[in-house]
């Protein structure tokens, strides 16, 4: 079967999206729209990435050429779909499955609701600052209300994520409603300290992706992109600490 | 105790960013690695940048490692791997100081927190960029017997 231009662009366009829209790193994007467009039979293929959106440029066996460009605004952390977006394009390359099979399952990917629902994410959240206060030698009741901040602060970016819009909103949030947290528990048992709840409740805002994925593009000398992610990794923690620091500064005086 | 707490951690944070099921307790096992090696040269009497340098670069190195032999991308055990040991409790002493105005600690402790994040982040560049190398080492070398025959 003879696949035409539109849809070699389309099918590679689409891939590049989903994994930028759900935090992968620049050379993997790129590396992985030349694959699926060039499985599919291009003759030249030139894409670039950057965290705000993908280019790509397929020629074909006739010489002919088209461009496509998309937009990326709303972006999420999801390295389920990326690791599936990477296994379909392998799948691609060896031949394993067919363009039309191919899109469906980009279409599935980019649809499905992966991973765990607000309950469980909450849990785990509530389970990283609970861990982070055990290892900060908290005690009993501590390491309980570290666990209440941490999910708390997921709660709130569940409802954050909703409203869209504002960057570093969330973490400047998560930030005041963790330190309200521990303010709040020295309050009333004064002989309790706030410190492990505060350090146990900011750990799930650490920009863990945005940190990675700037190393990894210095690496593969896309400088434009880790600039822009380390910077984002800089803010997210700037917003965070100015959260905490603001609840702590009204609470100590 | 502490071991399981690091091990909660990491399968928490592999839960938050959605990896996939299957490789979660893999990631994990990379967190808990980590934290031992810091922990244990911490002991051993280095210093808190030292110690969360070497452990990064163990995160690095068997983040490539599992990500070679499972096919699947290495962003997936650097970050539950590295999460334990961010400076976290630094952070907030640093912040402790600069609200109550004593200005000179915080300097000090902020600059601790920095030099920190930055052996971590330095760590797993090393760890990757090496591998990277050593990759490419091997497919050129490989190239060269194929001009030979």
């Amino acid at each position: 079967m003879k696949i035409s231009l539109e849809e070699m662009v389309s099918l590679g366009g689409l891939a590049g999206e989903i994994m930028l829209k759900n935090g992968a790193e620049t050379y993997r994007i790129e590396e992985t729209m030349d694959h699926i467009t060039k499985a599919c039979g291009a003759l030249k293929v030139e894409s670039f990435v950057i965290p705000t959106g993908v280019f790509l440029t397929v020629t074909d066996q006739a010489g002919r050429s088209l461009t496509a460009m998309r937009r990326v605004r709303m972006r999420t952390i999801n390295l389920d779909r990326i690791a599936k977006v990477n296994e379909l394009s392998r799948r691609l390359v060896d031949q394993r499955i067919e363009y039309t099979n191919a899109l469906a399952i980009l279409q599935y990917i980019s649809r499905e609701r992966t991973g765990f629902s607000l309950m469980p994410t909450m849990l785990a959240s509530g389970t990283i600052g609970g861990g982070t206060a055990i290892l900060q030698n908290a005690v009993f009741f501590e390491i309980v209300a570290a666990f209440l901040a941490a999910m708390l602060v997921r709660y709130i970016a569940h409802v954050v994520s909703r409203l869209q819009g504002a960057q570093f909103a969330f973490e400047f949030l998560g930030g005041m409603a963790v330190a309200f947290c521990g303010a709040l528990l020295h309050q009333i048992w004064p002989d309790l300290s706030p410190d492990a709840v505060i350090i146990g409740g900011i750990m799930p805002l650490v920009p863990g992706v945005a940190i990675t994925n700037a190393i990894r593009d210095v690496i593969a000398g896309d400088l434009l992109s880790s600039l822009s992610r380390g910077l984002e990794a800089v803010l997210t923690s700037a917003a965070v600490a100015m959260g905490v620091v603001i609840v702590l500064a009204f609470y100590g005086w | 105790m502490k071991i399981a707490a690091v091990f909660l951690v990491s399968a928490s944070i592999g839960i938050l960013y959605r990896i996939p099921r299957t490789l979660v307790v893999y990631a994990s096992l990379v967190g808990v690695a980590a934290w031992l090696i810091m922990y244990y040269t911490m002991i051993a009497g280095a210093t808190v940048v030292l110690a969360d340098f070497l452990a990064s670069i163990a995160v690095g190195i068997m983040a490539e490692i599992l990500a070679r032999s499972l096919k699947k991308p290495a962003t997936i055990f650097i970050i539950p791997g590295f999460i334990p040991l961010v400076p976290g409790s630094d952070a907030y002493t640093t912040m402790l100081y600069m609200v109550k105005g004593q200005y000179v600690s915080g300097v000090s402790m902020g600059m601790q927190t920095m030099l920190t994040a930055s052996a971590i982040a330095f760590g797993i560049f090393v760890s990757s960029a090496m591998f990277k190398l050593v990759i490419n080492y091997k497919t050129e070398s490989s190239w060269q017997n194929v001009d030979k025959s």
